[in-house]
């Protein structure tokens, strides 16, 4: 639900010496991105998807950065980032399991699928296991339906699954 | 009625024409060589405005849900005054049921492309930007792949054969969403593209006046714009050709269901699937002709439209004919996306109905509080209907909170955007349609005397 909020005032950032948002990458945004249109506030997605793509999720600190190269201020930037279940503010684990709930994939067993997953890792949809290894979440539509039941893991898409191909494909991941 | 050759998947293998395993991607060269980019040779010669009006003369209505004539939007901006003005391409396809657009975007990119260099020479565009989901990992690849291409044989870019727009060399971009459907809705793209939050606008200034960036911007879906290059090539007389012309009697103001259209087929059926049809095509028809029939030979109890957000029809409709006009003709909101979610007779609408409200109360960006907190509430009604415990007044409860909310008359005009209005239609036609589901599976008695008995009981 986007449109929950927390209360930041007292929290502690985390910080570290080398920047997110490195030069490399800032020379990449620059050429190829920040031309594309007439604000650099708008380069906003593209920016914090490459700083996820990079480091697997946004650290706040990373927020601050983006904030600066995109001459606005981290409160709007944290105000974006946060609206969007894609971006990550939170560590996340090596593989992210996205299993689609629609009608569709409901009407084709989605429920005792989700049902085994949990119980193979242990864990509950927004978690993410012990080693690290994976976080579950489920999503609204994968626009796969004509191969319910779906479910992406990072950016490769699994279809027709069921318990037993679904949990073979999981083993397989390193 | 028959599409007696494919259009939107003449190169895409699609059954009656072809077999999908044999799809492959078709890259710029064979675009070329099966006729591809040929109607933004005719729109060249054409003046920008003669392609605008043929456009609407076709009466090419939107793909992407409200069915809004593509060449009237076109046709409402303002004149060129020499600065920016923007396509926005809504490659968001977020509605459950739909994945339509995919099936361009995976196999045939340039059937968009051409349809966007025509709708920005035709409109006197100089940027457009392909907004897709965030998901579509692969789509994004390919479609980066195929702007490329594009920029490569002087489509776009500073050497494009459209020339200058708007004093400036036309650009095409492909730009990654983040997981919100809401920016599917016209003015959230347009939020999310300028780099904030997707919160739907307030209309009027309608996009096409004010837009991206406070601009002139049309918003089309990427099956809108696919259908442009072939309108182009083959005419108007070619495109009126297929689909559903006006009844006798209605005035030419009224929009009919011309073309053929994409079908995404999915639920309890032997070949799910993207059919293309001509509009107009049965229910019936797509389920048996196309879908190889029910799944297991259960019987036909409801479907879902086009995408959640239209609601239901019952198990007596099954001949519905798929136009612009089934929302009047069996009362649900539209055609929508023309994403068809088939359900069989063992089907529990209670847990269809739970499904898409909590997509609802998951997707409303909480700007109106009719949505953002009626949606919620609809997820808590029908998940406790559901577990057995909730009561008979529940029924009328979530039929009133779902009539509150929405921006069309029949949701009181009380938010901002239409996500209100599919989780309006879609819950009140489950619950109308199938109003003894419910009642058998809530509690008869009214809630104090249950509660009163259950004291008695511990
Ligand atoms: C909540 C909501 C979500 C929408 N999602 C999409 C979408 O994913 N893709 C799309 O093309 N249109 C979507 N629409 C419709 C757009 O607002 C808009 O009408 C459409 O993109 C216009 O293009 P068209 O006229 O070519 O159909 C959505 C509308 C609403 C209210
Ligand atoms: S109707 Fe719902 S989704 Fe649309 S603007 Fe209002 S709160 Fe947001």
């Amino acid at each position: 639900m986007a449109w929950i909020v927390k209360n930041s005032a007292t929290m502690q950032i985390e910080r570290r010496e080398d920047p997110y948002l490195d030069d490399e990458l800032k020379k990449m945004l620059e050429t190829e991105v920040i031309p594309r249109f007439p604000s650099r506030q708008a380069a906003t997605l593209p920016v914090l998807h490459a700083v996820q793509h990079k480091h697997s999720w946004i650290p706040y600190q990373a927020l601050e950065e983006a904030a600066e190269f995109l001459e606005t201020s981290a409160s709007q930037l944290l105000d974006t980032a946060s609206f969007y279940d894609d971006f990550w503010l939170n560590p996340k684990g090596r593989y992210l399991i996205m299993m689609c709930q629609s009608v569709s994939c409901e009407l084709l067993g989605q429920m005792d699928l989700l049902e085994s997953i949990k119980a193979k890792l242990q864990i509950e949809p927004g978690q993410t296991t012990e080693d690290g290894k994976f976080t579950l979440m489920t999503v609204g539509c994968l626009g796969s339906c004509d191969t319910a039941p779906c479910a992406l893991v990072n950016e490769t898409l699994h279809e027709n699954l069921t318990t037993e191909n679904f949990g073979q494909i999981l083993d397989g991941l390193e | 009625m028959a599409l007696d050759h494919p259009v939107l998947t003449k190169r895409i293998p699609t059954p009656p024409w072809g077999d999908p395993r044999d799809r492959k991607l078709i890259d710029i060269d064979m675009y070329f060589d099966t006729g591809g980019y040929e109607g933004l040779k005719k729109a060249m010669g054409m003046k920008p405005n003669a392609v605008v009006e043929l456009v609407k003369e076709a009466e090419l209505r939107g793909r992407g849900g409200a069915g809004f004539p593509a060449g009237m939007k076109w046709s409402f901006l303002p004149p060129v005054d020499g600065d920016r003005r923007y396509l926005a391409v809504n490659a968001d396809e977020s509605e459950p049921g739909t994945f339509k657009d995919r099936l361009l975007l995976d196999y045939d990119p340039h059937l968009l492309l051409e349809g966007i260099a025509i709708c920005m020479h035709a409109c006197q565009l100089d940027t457009s930007y392909i907004y897709i989901r965030g998901e579509y990992h692969q789509q994004a690849k390919t479609l980066k792949y195929a702007v490329n291409e594009a920029y490569e044989n002087k489509i776009f870019g500073n050497e494009s054969l459209l020339g200058q727009i708007n004093g400036r060399m036309p650009q095409c971009y492909v730009h990654r969403g983040a997981g919100a459907y809401i920016c599917g809705e016209e003015t959230g793209l347009l939020e999310s593209l300028e780099g904030k939050r997707g919160w739907a606008r307030i209309k009027p200034p309608f996009p096409a006046v004010a837009g991206a960036f406070g601009r002139p911007t049309i918003i089309n879906n990427v099956e809108t714009l696919a259908m442009v290059g072939p309108i182009l090539e083959l005419g108007v007389n070619w495109f009126k050709s297929m689909g559903v012309p006006r009844p006798d009697g209605i005035p030419s103001t009224v929009p009919a269901s011309y073309g053929p259209k994409l079908f995404g087929v999915s639920g309890h059926i032997n070949r799910p699937g993207i059919y293309e049809e001509e509009l107009g095509i049965k229910m019936s028809h797509l389920i048996e002709e196309f879908c190889g029939g029910m799944r297991d030979g259960a019987k036909f109890k409801s479907a879902i439209v086009g995408g959640i957000s239209t609601g239901v029809i019952g198990p007596d409709d099954y001949d519905a004919q798929l136009d612009f006009d089934v929302g009047a003709k069996y009362n649900c909101l539209g055609l929508g996306t023309a994403g068809v979610i088939v359900m069989d007779e063992h089907t529990d609408m209670v847990a269809v109905a739970r499904n898409i409200a909590q997509f609802f109360s998951h997707e409303s960006c909480g700007q109106c509080t009719p949505c953002r907190e009626g949606t919620h509430w609809m997820y808590q009604l029908l998940s406790r209907i559901e577990r057995g415990q909730g009561y008979a007044k529940d029924i009328d409860l979530l039929h009133e909170v779902a009539g509150s909310m929405g921006a069309l008359p029949s949701g009181q005009g009380s938010t901002i955007c239409g996500l209100a209005d599919g989780a309006n239609w879609a819950i009140r036609t489950i619950v109308d349609k199938f109003r003894n589901e419910f009642e058998t599976r809530v509690k008869k008695k009214p809630q104090i005397l249950q509660s009163v008995e259950s004291v008695n009981d511990g």
